[in-house]
């Protein structure tokens, strides 16, 4: 099992945990959709998984070098960095004070745009990129970390049809290379291609495959008004606006 | 009066209008700016000294270009805000000392002032701020209010702002006389911080009033007990009211690097 | 050309032309994190901060640049407990600190120690008192932000750049960062004798800002602001020369005009 977490709470202060309850373990190569209404948790647990946040009670365990694709866009913009050296960024872990960037992490990094399909932008000014390339090149950098789990928060939000077409069938290449991802989305009917799905509101509602986690109850537990149920029986929801 | 009831009436007043205003400038993340006017504008005081002119003056025509010039500053996309009005500070401060350098009134007194060397005149313009600082702020109180604490839905917030501004370059010509451009960004700062103490909003415009008279007024006593210098004795009492008004808060859970603690907006 | 060869055969003029050339590397190198990282107040700030360190250096027999560099340690630690314990905001805080350094260096220095006219010096630097131990300090410092920067350099890109992925990219945001800020506060002690305690920004921004606005990547910036630092420090040289000012002004002028120049042309 490369991550796994039992009864973990997660939070910013001690004793007011932000989610709680949090019980699940996925295996290598396996995709899980995490499901949360705004405020539910899902950041907070990433943050945890990350090593960001100490735990405020339970444990967990992450088997292997984690990355993060993160769902808002907290980098500079305005520093003078080009696409391929954000992606570069991918090695710096791996390379020691006193090396330098190895040629292979060079080429490494420009092959991992290429599967992103930006390889013709390695040059451009990074804060010149649309909102949804900036959110590929960032999962270029993952893919030169190497990490064998990637965190993924809403990496389809805000992105344009054409980039969001490419981060889908980049992360399923990625799942089926036997690396772990753990993909925030607000997408119901993406989240049954998944292999797991992890439903939390302030706690875990629900862990288990699309069709034991997709249910009306389970739903409705996790995401309550957002709800909307379509004819045929299918779930949809309403998208409320949040700041962050 | 003596020399010392006028440095006395004249750090009293001042206390009373830059106390309030001292509590609005850090509700709305204004310190940076007074920082920056209050240095920017010594070219204005360089070419009034130098000239044998009015202080009052060329302080004024100082802080209405180092304000239109930090306004064009922060506009920056480029380099942003901050750097773009450290450039212009830095730039217009040393043209400053650059122009005071041959200048009737020392640089020193530009730079920490001449509380003991108060004129009539000082003393009117320190009156007409106590008068008119007070009120202009609770004719914007609520403006104000919205603008610090709920900034989404301020109705006009470039007014309120510039209003603010407007406060802060007057305050900043007036006590620039007594305590000098590097030393009147205590009564910007001070104030503010010891009114902390106060519970709620009003009490603290209140309480930062009263410090910084009171304090204006033991720096003026010490100074002359102790013979020590006026304008710096007024700064560090404020400092000290600032320092006492201080309390321990519990410690955030998030481990971040210190550069980036630096630029928060708390 | 006399203007220009007169001043260098005097020795304290090519003493100060060393000092200002061994300076324009850290200049160049840190004042890019200067710019990049949004550190202008702070740098200015503790420059600022130093003033009081350098007034009673002399009284009490200890060297400028330790005395200096012991009142940057408070104004760091002040800084780091205001905003942490007390919460407050980062600038209230830096102003709160810079006014208390500069009025209690005021007072130790017109009424306990009287040092008088010499103050200005401390102020805004000089081109007649850059002794040996200065230029050991700038070249110690050159040499440091060379090494920092071929050893961190990227940690620092990488911490500036996206913080919150430091951490998950392996890269030790928090030790790298006190490392920038410690070379930086030596940097800071290291301009003092040349631009003076209230204008450390002329040296450790200005030129950065400039090269901010015309370069494309990390490296031309850092070239283009140590260029600029080293014109715009020697030009400042020979203006306070033959104008009798003190440097940190000159420069001060000479490179807020360069980067009007370098805006303007950039629109």
């Amino acid at each position: 099992m490369l991550v796994r977490a039992e009864h973990l709470q997660a939070g910013y202060a001690p004793g007011q945990p932000v989610v709680r309850g949090v019980e699940f373990a996925v295996a290598a190569g396996q995709a899980v959709a995490v499901l949360a209404p705004n405020g539910g948790g899902k950041t907070t647990l990433f943050r945890t998984l990350l090593g960001e946040l100490p735990p405020l009670g339970g444990t967990f365990a992450v088997d292997g070098t984690i990355a993060a694709v993160h769902q808002h866009d907290h980098a500079r913009l305005d520093f003078p960095v080009s696409a391929l050296d954000v992606a570069l960024m991918g090695a710096y872990g791996r390379t020691p004070w006193w090396r330098r960037i190895a040629g292979a992490d060079r080429a490494a990094a420009r092959a991992a745009l290429d599967r992103v399909g930006l390889v013709d932008r390695e040059g451009t000014h990074f804060g010149s990129l649309s909102g949804g390339q900036r959110r590929r090149v960032m999962i270029a950098r993952a893919i030169v970390q190497d990490a064998r789990i990637l965190l993924l928060d809403e990496p389809f939000a805000g992105v344009d049809r054409a980039s969001e077409e490419r981060i889908l069938t980049v992360l399923e290449d990625l799942a089926a290379e036997g690396r772990t991802l753990l993909i925030a989305t607000h997408d119901v009917e993406q989240s049954r291609r998944w292999d797991r799905v992890l439903c939390l509101n302030g706690r875990q509602i629900a862990f288990g495959t699309p069709e034991e986690t997709l249910t009306a109850p389970t739903l409705a537990a996790t995401y309550g008004p957002e709800l909307v149920v379509l004819r045929e029986g299918r779930m949809g929801l309403t998208i409320q606006h949040h700041e962050h | 009066m003596t020399i010392r009831d006028r440095a006395l009436l004249e750090v009293v007043l001042l206390g009373a209008a830059c106390g309030p205003l001292s509590v609005w400038l850090l509700a709305n993340r204004q310190a940076y700016a007074a920082e920056s006017l209050a240095h920017a504008m010594l070219p204005g005081l360089a070419i009034a000294a130098a000239a044998g002119a009015p202080l009052l003056l060329g302080g004024s025509a100082g802080v209405v270009v180092a304000a239109l010039l930090i306004a064009l500053a922060a506009r920056d996309q480029r380099i942003g805000s901050e750097t773009a009005i450290a450039v212009t500070v830095t730039g217009l401060f040393g043209l400053g000392a650059l122009l005071a350098i041959d200048a009737e009134t020392p640089l020193g007194d530009l730079l920490f002032g001449d509380l003991l060397g108060v004129s009539d005149g000082d003393l009117i313009a320190a009156a007409a701020l106590a008068i008119v600082v007070p009120l202009t702020l609770a004719a914007v109180h609520r403006p104000l209010t919205v603008a610090a604490f709920a900034p989404a839905l301020a109705s006009r917030p470039a007014r309120t702002q510039a209003a603010l501004l407007a406060l802060l370059a007057a305050a900043i010509v007036v006590a620039v006389q007594g305590l000098g451009n590097l030393l009147v960004l205590a009564l910007l700062v001070a104030p503010g911080i010891a009114g902390r103490r106060a519970p709620r909003l009003p009490q603290q415009l209140v309480l930062a009033a009263l410090i910084a008279a009171a304090s204006g007024a033991a720096g003026v006593l010490a100074s002359d007990r102790l013979g020590t210098a006026a304008g710096a004795s007024v700064a560090l009492v404020l400092v000290a009211a600032a320092g006492a008004g201080l309390r321990r808060e519990p410690r955030r859970n998030v481990r971040r690097s210190p550069i980036e603690a630096l630029s928060d907006r708390a | 050309m006399a203007w220009l060869t007169d001043p260098l055969e005097l020795e304290f003029m090519q003493r100060a032309l060393l000092e200002v050339g061994l300076l324009a590397v850290p200049a160049g190198l840190l004042g890019t994190w200067v710019v990049l990282r949004r550190l202008a107040f702070f740098t200015h700030a503790a420059g600022s901060a130093t003033f009081p360190g350098l007034v009673v250096a002399g009284p009490w027999g200890i060297p400028a640049q330790v005395a200096a560099f012991g009142a940057g340690l408070l104004y760091a630690g002040g800084l780091s407990g205001l905003t942490r314990r007390a919460r407050l905001a980062p600038d209230a805080a830096t102003g709160l600190l810079l006014v208390a350094a500069l009025a209690s260096g005021t007072i130790l220095a017109s009424d306990v120690y009287e040092t008088g006219g010499g103050v200005d010096r401390l102020l805004f630097g000089t081109l007649l008192g850059l002794d040996d131990g200065d230029l050991a300090l700038s070249g110690a410092v050159a040499l440091l932000a060379l090494a920092a920067t071929a050893a961190i350099g990227r940690t620092w890109l990488a911490a500036g750049f996206d913080p919150g992925a430091a951490r998950p990219l392996g890269v030790s945001a928090l030790a790298g960062d006190a490392a920038l800020l410690l070379v930086l506060g030596l940097a800071v002690v290291a301009v003092l004798p040349a631009v003076g305690a209230l204008l450390v920004g002329t040296l450790l921004v200005l030129p950065a800002a400039t090269a901010r606005l015309v370069a494309r990547t990390i490296t031309e910036l850092q070239l283009v602001a140590i260029l600029l630092a080293l014109v715009e420090g020697s030009g400042g040289l020979l203006l306070a020369y033959h104008l009798d000012l003190p440097p940190g002004p000159a420069i001060a002028v000479l490179g807020a005009g360069a980067f009007a120049v370098a805006g303007a042309a950039r629109r």
